[in-house]
């Protein structure tokens, strides 16, 4: 956004890149209130109820907020779009930034350094992420079954905890320690949201990391005699 | 959720589409007591037409990713070209079915953003309402009147005897016309979206050289089929092709006069019946035949619905093309429409991939366990 103006005020993060809607709000550098709620349909209707009540609840409301937090994915695709429309709809209208956050960005928030970050890409592959002293490095898509040989290991200590979706398995498989994350989601977006700069912010967009299944169409093309 | 309402004297509306592949926002000024009277303002649609293309079909996905990033930056155009700020919105109407479920999620939730942050009155309008009730944005329309809707998803006739009362007379049990036109628009080699393509080549066309079917006007009713005429042309077009070993322009031109032909019949004949089902359901004579929705763009087509209602004495009224595809300021004007019809949503609106408008008729498609599709 071009011009937003840099308020102090609490700041509010929402994620729905999953079966949950998790959310929280921050001010001041604390985590003032956090909900996680686990749900596998019904974050649309439920998410701005959920926001409301929070907002009740801290005594503040929507015209305080400083800036906003929005989980990106990777995820389910429509729970990413779910919550990116809402952040981007409230942010118009607020006037206030949308900081879009990744998944492996609030993995590694407060997580040990090195690690090793992984999601659920599905049909038995990972994405998996290093976590080096600068942050989260691009994901890579692995097998399950690959794991073991894959280049992400390479020099990444035994010492170097696993953190993330399936972790038990995948850290029995490489022989390294598994570990919770130590944040909700939703804590997570929101205090990486809070240190942001707010003049720096564009809107937010999903973060697929795959192409849009499509294929174009199989029949031939008709030859044109006379063309 | 029912709302008991005085009518005020102006209400600003902004209306959000974004249930097929156009996303759009609309601005429009409605004045409750004229009738009711409605001004756009703005009208701004980013058609998504070049991202599908290569795909010889809208793609779903494609569609919900390019909705997600566009709704913000369209809306706020549409704000700058009305001249307007949000704050001096009174209403938001955004589309909550049916369609691609990508999308109509991603403008739902856009919407209930603005609504939350503004604390504007929301309502979720049903696309189709949007397009039934825009011949009364484009001029005075009093209810009731007959209504064909004729899209690339849709089509069917409708009463429609207030802002959310509608009878359906008929509609197409499989194919939509749009969608027969892009069909054969790929099948004659010519490019999408097959509309307007068709409809050129078919001007130096020689309709009565294939004599495709007009499907089920043996039958009395006001349904309507395409996709046995789709079949049609494909047959007809593999007999030239393994004759010749492909198509000559003239062969394009041909084969998509005779088919343009065969919709145009069907849709006139089936206008006929439906003018007289609205008279032996309603007991009275249609205010107007209006047609809207995409396909109505066809002047062959609107000429030979224009004939239709003129045999029968009833005004014709199409709206201009750019309120016949999808736009914002209709759903803004449904929106109105609802709104003073006293219906509100509130943040739990949820987005309805089905969603017929007249719920009591029988289903005529898509009608699986959940439901009728549109």
């Amino acid at each position: 956004m071009d011009h937003h103006s840099t308020r102090s005020g609490p700041i509010l993060a929402f994620d729905t890149s999953g079966p949950w809607l998790s959310a929280a709000l921050v001010e001041k550098g604390v985590v003032r209130l956090a909900r996680h709620e686990e749900m596998a349909r019904g974050q649309a209707e439920r998410l701005f109820v959920l926001l409301e009540e929070m907002l009740r609840e801290a005594g503040r409301a929507w015209g305080e907020l400083a800036a906003l937090g929005v989980g990106i994915g990777p995820g389910n695709f429509t729970g990413i779009r779910i919550a990116v429309a809402a952040a981007r709809g409230l942010s118009l209208a607020l006037g206030i930034p949308a900081h879009g956050v990744s998944r492996f960005e609030a993995l590694a928030e407060s997580a040990p350094r090195p690690a090793l970050l992984a999601l659920d890409a599905r049909r038995e592959r990972l994405w998996l992420a290093r976590l080096g002293a600068d942050g989260p490095e691009e994901p890579v898509l692995v097998p399950l079954a690959e794991i073991e040989r894959h280049p992400v290991l390479e020099g990444l200590p035994a010492t170097a905890p696993v953190i993330g979706e399936r972790a038990g398995e995948i850290a029995a498989r490489i022989d390294r320690p598994a570990r919770a994350p130590a944040l909700t989601l939703g804590t997570a977006i929101a205090r990486i949201a809070a240190r942001r700069d707010p003049a720096g912010a564009t809107p937010p967009a999903p973060l697929y990391l795959r192409p849009a299944d499509a294929a174009p169409p199989s029949e031939p093309p008709v030859p044109i005699l006379d063309a | 959720m029912r709302r008991e309402t005085k009518a005020p004297a102006e209400l600003i509306v902004l209306g959000i589409e974004s249930s097929c592949d156009e996303t759009a926002a609309g601005v429009v000024r409605v004045r409750p007591a004229d009738g009711p009277r409605g001004e756009i303002l703005a009208n701004v649609v980013a058609s998504q037409t070049e991202l599908h293309a290569p795909f010889g079909g809208v793609v779903p996905e494609i569609a919900a990713r390019a909705h997600a990033e566009r709704l913000e930056p369209v809306t706020r155009e549409a704000l700058n070209v009305a001249g307007i700020a949000l704050e001096e919105v009174d209403l938001i109407a955004v589309t909550a079915g049916p369609g691609l479920i990508g999308g109509v999620l991603s403008g739902v939730m856009f919407a209930k953003g603005l609504v939350a942050a503004t604390g504007k009155p929301l309502v979720g309008v049903n696309h189709l309402a949007g397009h039934a009730l825009t011949v009364r944005l484009a001029s005075p329309t009093p209810f009731p009147y007959l209504l064909l809707l004729v899209s690339g998803g849709h089509c069917q006739f409708l009463a429609v005897r207030g802002p959310r009362d509608f009878l359906r007379l008929g509609g197409t049990i499989d194919d939509a016309p749009g969608e027969a036109f892009d069909k054969v628009a790929r099948l004659v080699g010519l490019p999408q979206p097959g509309g307007p393509h068709v409809e050129r080549v078919a001007r130096r066309g020689d309709a009565a050289r294939f004599a495709f079917p007009r499907p089920l006007l043996d039958r009395d009713d006001a349904h309507l089929s395409f996709s046995g005429l789709k079949t049609a042309v494909l047959r007809a077009r593999d007999r030239l092709l393994a004759e010749q070993g492909g198509l000559t322009r003239q062969d394009q031109a041909d084969l998509a006069a005779s088919f343009q032909a065969a919709v145009r019949d069907v849709l006139a004949e089936k206008s006929r019946r439906a003018l007289a089902l609205f008279e032996e359901r309603l007991g009275r004579r249609p205010s107007r035949f209006a047609v809207a929705g995409g396909v109505a763009a066809n002047e062959s087509l609107r000429a030979a619905l224009e004939e239709v209602a003129a045999r029968a004495q009833i005004p014709f009224d199409a709206p201009p093309l750019p309120l016949c595809t999808d736009n914002g300021a209709m759903i803004a004007w449904a929106g109105a429409e609802w709104y003073l019809d006293g219906r509100q949503d509130d943040p739990t609106l949820a987005a309805r991939p089905r969603w017929p408008l007249d719920e009591t008729s029988p289903a005529l498609l898509g009608a699986g366990r959940k439901g009728a599709k549109a």
